[in-house]
């Protein structure tokens, strides 16, 4: 290419790159022209209350690591609004991968959302501070049921967040025979056709299950038996996915599988034919909850954003957008009284309002010490085979 | 002072190789040797590093494993040499094919009206303006069972009266190699383009007067003088599709487990960093192998630096 041409092509490049620049600065200008009016309104036109309770804040950003599509969009848009508090949000898919990322140090993030299995471990390794519970009023928010678990006694550590299943969905249209058990995903109809959350703890604890074991042992022999059963089981799974398994169910690329609560029923919001089956064996039952890092460098505004995000007149937006089971009183409350269509959905669903004896039959994964690397090697081996 | 610096050659070269010197090993060899160092060391049970000096995880990512059926003290287990070579055969098969689409664009692109010519390069390079990630996930758009391809191919069959039934595509191997291709195709085209664009035209009115045809021509003049940029172009894929997991996570569905999908996996899931760290660097030494041995049978390919 000689120099002329070589100049003009750059000369297009950066007329270009800069033109796409000026779209990117247009639109930050508009959002702090509306911080300036007042009026707090999220760029979706949502009014955002105002803090129940006010928390006295230094900081002008707070870091939080959550899981994927896992808040609404208002919800911190708000808390910024309100509190003139920059979130930064990093994402994450697994509990392994969080843990990887804030274990390995100088992350920098205040809050994480870690489920139930995963805060023993986290305490032990004291990447966690006691939380203060004289900071948290919102606290008086939570149905006692969710509070005090044997993963937090006390609630030391964490708050919850939103608590759920893992268990069979399956598109009663494209399935003529649906699953009942766990064990009835072995099915050789079934292969090729399945979608499962990559899920290490999940995956193996419904594996062992059908064996009859416990889902949190730690006998090797057993893990042997559940690595040998599961290897059958990993070739007929089409697609790994615990950002949004509800796609491709939706999309029709699979038509049944394991998946948690709010991907089962936002997807038969689009079609109805997907229904959600507590397996005989027993579902495997999960909270997620907020805890704070040691080393958080905004702990004034993670309080605070705990405090807003969870008042019942801004977490009942959960039920709109991530309806899992919902373990803040006051939201549920507040949707009773003013969203009735949402709180009826939520009550007459059997996915997010799980039936007594699912519960009662569910298994909960729990921290399994010095047997976590069996599981690891179990979940590399029989994916890489 | 200065006076003496603007006299002395070879300290103006090593002042103006500091910057890059100091950032290469920062950033290069300081992880690198971390690696090292880590590869040898055992994982505790909650994932942190107990430095020590042990072979284990090169000794398990060869196969030799000590959990064995009863009777036997050790035994081979091909798991992770399988993944190795799974991702050396994608590599080549990618290359391969990446070799056989540029190189017919390249020429054209050579061959054109030096006009058209910078809106063709122009139109190759507007992909890589969207993130690598996004481009991925377009491709999913195309592959599903109830994507483009499958409701175009619909048509065309509901129009000729032949049942048809969507094609598996997405999440399968297959799905992985298209996506690879593509990502990587631009990297070839650029190289072999600026090695076509330089051969002088009077070489082939010389072949045409020494009585070549067309076909002769291009065996004997131009295959070999753009093969620098054939080179270029293989070494500019060939090392990426072997550490890429991005592609084969989205496209593979997770399923597709490539030498890279196992060492991102190691740190964040199984929470085995030395292991990772061991496989990291056995992919270092094969990539490094194979380039060796392709570069002295081809040379180094210039063209890498004008690309």
């Amino acid at each position: 290419m000689n120099k002329k041409n070589l100049f003009t092509l750059l000369t297009l490049l950066v007329i270009a790159s800069m033109a796409l620049a000026a779209c990117g600065g247009g639109g930050s200008a508009a959002t702090t022209e509306s911080e300036a009016d007042g009026p707090k309104v999220t760029s979706t036109g949502f009014a955002c209350p105002a803090a129940e309770f006010p928390m006295e804040v230094t900081s002008t950003e707070v870091n939080i690591f959550v899981w994927t599509e896992y808040i609404p969009v208002e919800m911190l848009e708000c808390f910024e609004l309100v509190y003139g508090v920059k979130v930064n949000r990093d994402e994450y898919s697994s509990n392994e991968e969080m843990y990887a990322k804030v274990s390995a140090g100088g992350s920098n993030y205040d809050l994480v959302q870690p489920t139930d299995y995963i805060i023993a471990l986290m305490a032990r390794q004291e990447l966690l501070q006691e939380l203060d519970h004289a900071k948290l009023p919102v606290l008086k928010n939570f149905d006692a049921n969710y509070l005090d678990f044997e993963f937090d006694p006390g609630n030391k550590y964490t708050i919850p967040y939103q608590a759920g299943t893992d268990a069979i969905v399956v598109n009663t249209d494209a399935v003529e025979n649906a699953p009942a058990s766990w064990e009835d995903l072995w099915k050789p109809e079934y292969a090729g056709n399945m979608v499962f959350l990559d899920d290490s703890r999940a995956t193996i604890g419904l594996t062992l299950l059908t064996l009859g074991y416990d889902v949190n042992t730690t006998d090797p022999a057993q893990l042997d038996e559940a690595k040998t059963k599961l290897a059958q089981l990993v070739p007929g799974i089409k697609l790994f996915d615990s950002d949004s398994p509800k796609t491709a169910l939706i999309a029709g690329d699979v038509d049944l599988g394991m998946t948690w609560t709010a991907e089962a029923l936002l997807a038969q919001q689009e079609n109805p034919a997907i229904q959600y089956v507590y397996p005989t064996e027993g579902a495997i039952l999960w909270q997620d909850n907020w805890a704070m890092l040691k080393d958080a460098p905004h702990a004034d505004a993670a309080y605070a954003l705990l405090n807003y995000t969870m008042q019942g007149d801004v977490f009942w937006l959960m039920l709109r957008d991530f309806p899992y089971t919902n373990p803040n009183q006051a939201a549920l409350d507040y949707a009773k009284t003013n969203q009735t269509e949402l709180y009826d959905a939520y009550m007459a669903s059997p996915i997010t309002n799980v039936p007594a004896d699912a519960i009662k039959n569910g298994h909960r994964i729990a921290d399994v010490g010095e047997a976590t690397p069996l599981y690891d090697d179990i979940w590399v081996e029989v994916k890489g085979q | 002072m200065l006076q003496r610096l603007r006299e002395n050659k070879s300290a103006q070269g090593t002042l103006l190789a500091l910057p890059t010197t100091v950032w290469l090993f920062v950033l290069l060899i300081i992880p690198l040797i971390l690696t090292l160092v880590v590869s040898f060391g055992k994982r505790s049970p909650d994932g942190n590093v107990i430095y020590s000096f042990t072979l284990d995880n090169y000794v398990r990512l060869f196969g030799y494993s000590t959990d064995c059926p009863e009777g036997q003290a050790s035994c081979f287990d091909p798991l992770y040499v399988n993944i190795l070579g799974r991702s050396l055969s994608l590599a080549f098969n990618t290359t391969f094919f990446v070799i056989s689409l540029a190189y017919p664009l390249a020429y054209f692109i050579a061959r054109a009206h030096p006009k058209q010519r910078n809106m063709y390069l122009f139109m190759v390079l507007i992909p890589l303006w969207t993130n690598f990630v996004i481009r991925v996930y377009a491709w999913m758009m195309l592959l599903r069972k109830e994507g483009a391809i499958n409701i175009i191919l619909g048509w065309i069959m509901n129009a000729l009266n032949i049942p048809f039934t969507p094609l598996e595509m997405l999440y399968t191997p297959g799905a992985v190699l298209v996506g690879m291709i593509y990502e990587f195709l631009p990297f070839m085209i650029l190289p072999i383009y600026t090695s076509l664009e330089k051969i002088d035209t009077s070489l082939y009115e010389a072949a045409a007067d020494l009585g070549a045809n067309s076909i002769k021509t291009f065996l004997r003049v131009t295959l070999p003088l753009s093969m620098p940029g054939v080179v270029a172009g293989t070494i500019l894929v060939f090392i990426p599709v072997m550490g890429t997991f991005i592609v084969s996570d989205i496209l593979g569905g997770r399923q597709v487990i490539l030498v890279g999908n196992l060492i991102q996996r190691q740190f964040l899931d199984a929470r085995d960093p030395t292991f990772g760290s061991a496989a990291s660097l056995i992919l270092m030494v094969l990539t490094l192998i194979v380039t060796y041995f392709y570069t002295r049978k081809f040379g180094f390919g210039e063209e890498i630096v004008v690309a």
